[in-house]
């Protein structure tokens, strides 16, 4: 049985994984669960330990059963440690590819360290993997291939319709793709973040960059500073914030100080400087005929 | 008896013999019943049989079309009553009732019921919605051969073999199957009253009037359509006419003529004429005032039965023993003459009558021809005589007349003609100024007469001319049934002759160097020397033509205006409810003759053939007119192009990907295909795709579309013709998890591994092979295991002799890094046209190979593409391959197919705006665009607003845990999904811009912070610079907001310079009183301005240049405002006026016009040269040309520019 369904006992600490509430997956009771799924759980939480940044535990688990090893590779990458982690992925990739926490981890991986190709190739090798599939059409809009991405969640649409996180990719792919989707994105991220058992950062997040699509900026405002309020060191947010402020034309320096503290090799901060640069070259090509 | 010259046969059809017919009262269509139990409909225009229906049992007599429902009716042998329709072609119900045969049906015109008689000798009336009889009417003692309803009043008209005709009253029952209500009392008892009920106490028809005079039984009654008129056709020969009046009935004469039975008959629906046929195999037209026969027409051996008018139109069809004919009495077509801008015509009361094409004036009759010919017979042709104003009329009466006649210097009334010259002729036409040319097919010889009417030559045609048209000056066109002839009079010499078939019309272009020949089906369009330029033909009849100024031939159809170029495309350009003919075209104006001889203007589009006129004429510029004032997508516009050799341009007008595909496969646009194809997704596209780019060498397309095909045979062979050994590998791996022996073995083959090609033999058990293999390559050690394996030893075996092992070639060159070098796709000069106008910033693909490579790299290209192609026709060897799902090599494939673009490229490639550019990152073409825009140069102040725009372009979406967050790019377009449309928000826009940052620039005027205003004022015009609006209008309004900065910054920066001066020297003060004066002149905010003028008075007062602070103190009167400042200023005023004198004298003229050097501030007077800044429109002295604006701080001074763009049209 898919340990996963609407039936198992994981549902509920996989749903908090995945809607974003790492602290409540770390705090799970894990004792009243069945010895199969004590595993998969230990997964989880250490992963949402990693989410939380705390990557000692899952740096000091013994590499003795193929999970376990993944996510130790998962936390090296975290770390920092990512010529190792990628060394560890794809010895995992090459050994483990039916495994399933092989393949999201070793993925994920790979896919953070650019090896999008190997990544793919990992996750296709799952069967009815859900995580695979978010992890499939994450990349594949990485890339640019919406079409591809939308296949992907037509395709596990057809066998989980009311999973969260066809959900979720399903919103991904409607922030790309716009238009009435937007509206539909805003929905999902809405119903997650009004909602106590998924209310999290990442839900909030979502429901305000679908506003920021959808042009409500007021709305989308009114999120972020309460979700700021709540979480004010969440680089997301606080990336998201400045766009905003941008967007309305106000002030922004002080946020991006502020990222820069938090996560300073967040997108926004690198794209911002390279473009800066880029200006820089690009403006010197000019110069008027006459100098005064 | 002789034929009828007048009666024109339009259709008909073989059949056996019609005993019924109905016109459709809209189509041209016609219902014909026929005695072997068949209905047929026809299509009378086309000559077609759309349908039959066979559901009688013998002959069918009755039949009738509904006026509005799509239904008929019929009535046969066979006692049925079938409804029927004929959109669904099924019989819908069947009425039962009359006993014996039915011999007519007829709808109602407005009420639900159909009046059937019958040979049982009743009339019923049924109702068809509630499909029951709702009034049976007895009274005839024999067949009842005809019953019809009247078109207006509760009226039925019966003809019975019994020799009477009977007219019966149904009032009674239109009341008794109204509403209710309306039923009085006084109703009732009228009703109830027993004298007028029948035998059967039946008061919902009684008879009104039986007509007795026939001797003989009454085939056919019919009812005149307006007049109190019955006419009805006996077996004695006879046709009677008979009036009635509300109490009596009574015969008012009989036609006399027909010499056998007279079937049927009925009146003209618009003249007053009847119309009868009778088995003497005649139809004859009668005179309804005289009652003289009029025309008549025999058909050799059918006899007439049955005669059907059109509600509407003059057509009449008649049903004899081999089938129908439909036919005309008299030509429709109003003889015309253009000269010039007048149209002369002859109207149906054969008046002579002109119309002025450019004033749209009829003029009022100028003659009247009612003496030509006979009366029933309309005029054929008319010819103008400009020089002399004289008219020459053809008429068909007597073996053909003309006369020859002056026009009337004004137009007075329809005046008889006086001076009338007139002959034996079918044809008359002039030739000359004082020439014309009658003709007569009966004595074949054409007289050249002059204006006396005296005949000056005599010309022979050729054999069988059979009319004879003007043939350009001094020259005839000869018609024969096959053939046209070009003879000069002069010379009496044949110049040319062309073969076409059956010319009925001649018209000749505006210039007289083309000339169309019209038949019933075919446009000749010949030149004035009878050389044949181009021929079409139509299916349905062609009605006449007339030339556009540009030379494109317009003509009419029966039922479209179409036009022809000279090379014979055409194509229609609108459609015609009624049949016209055709004039004269000008512009968007169609001119025309209706059939009732009525001037008309038809508007049309004549769009289309320009566009194609310009093309075949490769007018790019009027294309590129066209295209951008009119839509112009419709598929037939695409086909033409494409059809025309013109792919590229009609790619420019496509949006359905599949055409796109089409188009781009035919110009050999592989981009545009392959963007296509991603969006059709179909196997077949990608197989057209990639034998087009294999064709083209472009062999990393050709890859994709074999992926996408899973055509891994093919790939295979791909792979090694351009030796990429890597993805060989992959390929063989694939084959291994496919379980596809055949292809691993392939593989391996290619890839001369041997060990993998050993191993499978003996996966599948042949092992006989695998040690020969083994053998062969000297695999020693393998061979033997696999002896071993099978427990044989060396000496058992007999092995051929072995030759040196295959080794396959591999390609030298490694041809799979690149694509084949190709020339860049040239753009025609219509696109580079169409591109130069619609996107001048666009950037033109770089020739990404170098020069000096060129032509070895070229020479090498062809000769492998020799091979490639040799190779490619085998490979259509391998398309038998069993496609499974392969879920790796799915992901294979689409990780291979690459990352797309993002949607910042898109944002790039959509939109023409630098602020767009720079939202999508692409900042060195928004340079480029600022550039060339408005000359922008110096790029450091604009930092902030790019990096501002760039910084909100996209957002951050955590996603999976351990990955960056997706990156989705904020559209302004937020309802858009079209990747072609999508585009970026762009921050600060036009509306806050106005709302705030304006305001902030007033308030700092206001508040004397000058410094900070000047820069409010230049971020205004950085932030308008890079900014995107939504509309026209929106331009407008940013436009003077530029406007707007560009005075205050001007102004503050005058003001900032005056206050830095010193004054202490003479110069200093002469030049600050300077400063003060002109910190006046830009034009300021009212308000504003007032502070300025205030500041110039008191600092000029106070240096005793009394006259200056006069000026200003007068200016700042006139403005008006706060009583203080008033006052002040009237003070001021009051002490200057004593004495005008200035102390100090300055360079301002309060009188002057001019504007300020926005460099030097000094005064640039109107007339004096200077430069504008393209960007803020500053002014400044020559001598600052190429220097930066002092006012945007990043433009140019009179750089050239193709000006701001801001806007994004909606078909862009």
């Amino acid at each position: 049985m898919d340990p996963f369904s609407t039936e198992g006992e994981l549902l509920n600490i996989h749903n908090a994984f995945h809607s974003g509430q790492y602290q409540n997956v770390v705090d799970f009771d894990t004792t009243a669960l069945s010895t199969e799924n004590q595993l998969p759980a230990r997964v989880l939480k250490l992963r949402a330990q990693i989410a939380l940044g705390q990557t000692e535990n899952a740096l000091e688990v013994e590499e003795d059963t193929p999970d376990l090893a993944a996510v130790k590779a998962l936390a090296k990458q975290s770390a920092g440690d990512t010529d190792a982690a990628l060394q560890l992925a794809q010895d995992l990739a090459e050994n483990y590819p039916e495994n399933n926490t092989v393949q999201v981890l070793a993925a994920t991986v790979l896919q953070a360290q650019g090896h999008s190709e190997d990544a793919l190739s990992l996750l296709s090798k799952h069967q009815d993997n859900l995580e695979a599939v978010a992890l499939i059409v994450q990349i594949h809009l990485q890339q640019n291939r919406t079409d591809l991405a939308l296949k992907e969640v037509q395709a596990a649409k057809r066998w989980a319709q009311d999973s969260l996180l066809v959900n979720l990719a399903e919103s991904w792919v409607g922030l790309r793709v716009g238009g009435e989707k937007y509206q539909s994105a805003f929905y999902v991220y809405e119903e997650l973040a009004s909602a106590p058992s998924t209310s999290a950062a990442l839900s909030i997040v979502g429901q305000a960059v679908a506003e920021l699509h959808l042009g409500r900026l007021p709305e989308a405002e009114a999120a972020l500073t309460a979700a700021l309020e709540q979480y004010p060191d969440h680089a997301e947010i606080i990336a998201n914030t400045i766009v905003l402020n941008v967007l309305a034309g106000k002030p922004s320096a002080e946020l991006e100080a502020q990222l820069n503290q938090i996560h300073s090799s967040h997108p926004l901060l690198i794209d911002i400087q390279e473009k800066s640069d880029l200006f820089d070259v690009a403006a010197a090509k000019y110069s008027p005929k006459v100098s005064s | 008896m002789q034929s009828s010259p007048n009666m024109l046969t339009k259709f008909e059809s073989k059949s056996s013999r019609a005993k019924g017919i109905a016109f459709h009262p809209k189509r041209p269509w016609i219902l014909v019943s026929l005695h072997s139990s068949t209905i047929q409909l026809w299509d009378y225009r086309m000559g077609t049989l759309i349908d039959r229906f066979e559901e009688h049992d013998g002959p069918v007599r009755g039949i009738d079309f509904h006026p509005t429902q799509p239904l008929f009716v019929s009535g046969g042998d066979d006692y049925k009553i079938k409804v029927w329709n004929y959109q669904t072609r099924r019989c819908l119900f069947t009425l039962n009732g009359h006993l014996d045969y039915v011999r007519t049906v007829f709808f109602h015109p407005e009420l639900p019921w159909i009046l059937s008689a019958s040979d049982d000798q009743t009339i019923r009336i049924w109702n068809w919605q509630n499909r029951s009889l709702i009034c049976t009417m007895t009274g005839h003692n024999h067949y009842v051969m005809c019953a019809r309803f009247h078109p207006t009043e509760d009226l039925i008209a019966s003809a019975s073999l019994d020799q009477s005709v009977r007219i019966w009253d149904i009032s009674g029952l239109r009341k008794k199957h109204s509403a209710p209500t309306s039923v009085s009392f006084e109703d009732q008892m009228a009703r109830a009253n027993p004298n007028q009920a029948d035998m059967f106490g039946n008061t919902d028809a009684i008879v009104k009037f039986v007509l007795e005079g026939h001797d003989r039984g009454v085939n056919w009654v019919s009812f005149h359509p307006t007049l109190p008129l019955i006419v009805s056709a006996g077996d004695d020969r006879l046709i009677k006419l008979w009036r009635m009046s509300d109490t009596k009935a009574w015969e008012v004469d009989t036609c006399r003529g027909h010499y056998q039975n007279a079937s049927a008959c009925l009146f003209h629906p618009h003249q007053d004429l009847i119309l009868s046929v009778g088995e003497d195999k005649t139809i004859r037209a009668w005179d309804l005032n005289k009652r003289t026969s009029v025309q008549s027409f025999k058909r050799d051996l059918d006899r007439f039965w049955v005669i059907a008018a059109h509600p509407e139109m003059n057509l009449f069809a008649a049903g004899h023993d081999t089938g129908v004919m439909v036919f005309k009495l008299e030509r429709e077509r109003p003889a015309s003459a253009v000269y010039q801008n007048q149209l002369f015509y002859i109207t149906k009361e054969k008046h002579v009558k002109s119309y002025d094409f450019g004033k749209n004036i009829e003029s009022p009759p100028m003659l009247s021809l009612l003496k030509l010919g006979s009366p029933w017979v309309p005029p054929r042709t008319l010819s103008y005589n400009p020089a002399e104003r004289a008219i020459l009329v053809t008429s068909p009466t007597d073996g053909g007349t003309y006369e020859l006649i002056h026009l009337p210097r004004d137009a007075t009334g329809a005046v008889e003609p006086t001076d009338v010259k007139r002959g034996q002729a079918t044809s008359a036409v002039f030739v000359a100024r004082n020439r014309f040319a009658v003709f007569s097919p009966a004595s074949q010889q054409v007289d050249i007469k002059d204006l006396s009417n005296s005949t000056t030559k005599t010309i022979k045609p050729p054999a069988g001319t059979t009319d004879i048209y003007f043939g350009g000056t001094g020259c005839l066109l000869f018609i024969t049934p096959t053939t046209v002839t070009l003879f000069d009079i002069q010379q009496k010499k044949q110049l040319a002759e062309l073969a076409v078939s059956g010319v009925k019309y001649v018209v000749w272009s505006n210039d007289g160097l083309y000339c169309a020949l019209l038949s019933k089906h075919n446009v000749t369009i010949v030149t004035k020397t009878l050389e044949q330029v181009s021929t079409l033909h139509e299916t349905i009849r062609i009605k006449s033509a007339t030339w556009d100024d540009s030379g494109v031939l317009i003509y009419s159809t029966l039922n479209h205006v179409k036009y022809s170029l000279l090379n014979g495309d055409n194509g229609i350009i609108r459609t015609l409810d009624q049949t016209v003919y055709l004039v004269r075209v000008k512009g968007r104006n169609v001119y025309c003759l209706d059939r009732n001889a009525q001037p008309q203007i038809l508007a049309i589009d004549p769009t289309e053939y320009r566009f194609k006129l310009a093309l075949v004429k490769r007018n790019y510029d009027e294309m590129l007119q066209i295209i951008k004032t009119s839509s112009l997508v419709g598929q037939s516009i695409i086909s033409y192009l494409q059809k025309k050799g013109y792919p590229e341009i009609a790619l420019q007008f496509v949006q359905d990907p599949q055409t796109r595909f089409d188009l781009a496969l035919e110009c050999g646009n592989l981009d545009v295909a392959t963007e296509m194809a991603r969006e059709l997704d179909r196997p077949q596209i990608w197989s057209r795709l990639g034998a087009e780019a294999l064709a083209h060498g472009n062999h990393q397309t050709v890859e994709m579309t074999y992926q996408k095909q899973r055509n891994f045979d093919k790939l295979s062979f791909l792979y090694l013709a351009t030796g990429d050994q890597e993805k060989l590998a992959r390929m063989a791996k694939i084959a291994e998890h496919r379980g596809d022996f055949t292809s691993r073995f392939q593989n391996a083959v290619y890839r001369g591994d041997v060990e993998d090609r050993i191993q499978m033999f003996k996966e599948v058990d042949q092992y006989p092979l695998a040690y020969l293999t083994a053998k062969s390559h000297g695999l020693t050690e393998e061979a033997e295991s696999i002896l071993e394996a099978c427990g044989l030893t060396e000496d058992q075996i007999t092995i051929p002799s072995l030759q040196e092992p295959f080794k396959v070639a591999h390609p030298i060159v490694p041809t799979f890094k690149s694509n084949w070098p190709v020339k860049a796709a040239g753009h025609s000069s219509f696109e580079k046209a169409l591109l130069g106008e619609v996107n001048d910033e666009e950037e033109v693909a770089q020739d990404s190979f170098e020069t000096g490579d060129h032509d070895t790299a070229a020479v090498l290209a062809k000769d492998t593409m020799e091979e490639e192609e040799e190779d490619a026709s085998g490979w259509d060897m391998g398309d038998d391959i069993n496609v499974e799902e392969d879920v790796e090599f799915v992901n294979v494939e689409s990780t291979e197919a690459g990352a797309g673009s993002s949607e910042a490229d898109l944002w790039a490639r959509n939109s023409p705006l630098a602020a767009d550019h720079v939202a999508a990152g692409s900042f060195d073409t928004a340079m480029q665009l600022l550039n060339r825009q408005v000359g922008a140069v110096q790029f450091a102040p604009l930092k902030d607003r790019f990096l501002e725009i760039y910084k909100c372009s996209k957002t951050y979406l955590p996603a999976s845990t351990g990955l960056p967050p997706l990156v989705n790019y904020v559209r302004r377009t937020t309802e858009e999904t079209d990747s072609r449309k999508v585009l970026p928000a762009i921050p600060r826009d036009l509306e806050t811009v106005a709302s705030v940052d304006l305001q902030e620039g007033y308030a700092a005027m206001r508040t004397n912070k000058l410094e900070d205003g000047v820069k409010t004022f230049k971020r205004i015009l950085h932030t308008l610079l890079v900014n995107a609006v939504s509309s026209d209008s929106e331009v407008e309004q940013a436009k003077k907001i530029i406007a707007t900065a560009r005075e205050y910054i001007l102004a503050m920066s005058i003001e900032l310079e005056r206050r830095s001066l010193s004054t202490d020297t003479p110069e200093g003060l002469k030049r600050s009183l300077e400063l003060s004066a002109y910190f006046t002149i830009p034009k300021l905010e009212v308000a504003h301005r007032q502070l300025a003028l205030m500041a110039a008075m008191k600092l000029a007062f106070a240096n005793k240049n009394y006259n200056s602070a006069l000026g200003f103190a007068n200016r700042m009167l006139a403005n008006g405002g706060s009583p203080k400042l008033m006052d002040q200023a009237k003070k001021i005023k009051a002490q200057c006026e004593r004495n005008p004198q200035d102390a100090i004298d300055i360079e301002f003229d309060q009188f002057a016009e001019f504007d300020i050097c926005a460099a030097s501030f000094t005064p640039i007077f109107s007339g004096s040269p200077c430069v504008i800044d393209p960007f803020t429109g500053a002014k400044y002295h020559e001598q600052y040309k190429g220097s930066v604006c002092r006012i945007s701080d990043v433009t140019e001074i009179g750089a050239p520019a193709s000006g701001l763009r801001l806007f994004v049209p909606a078909q862009y």
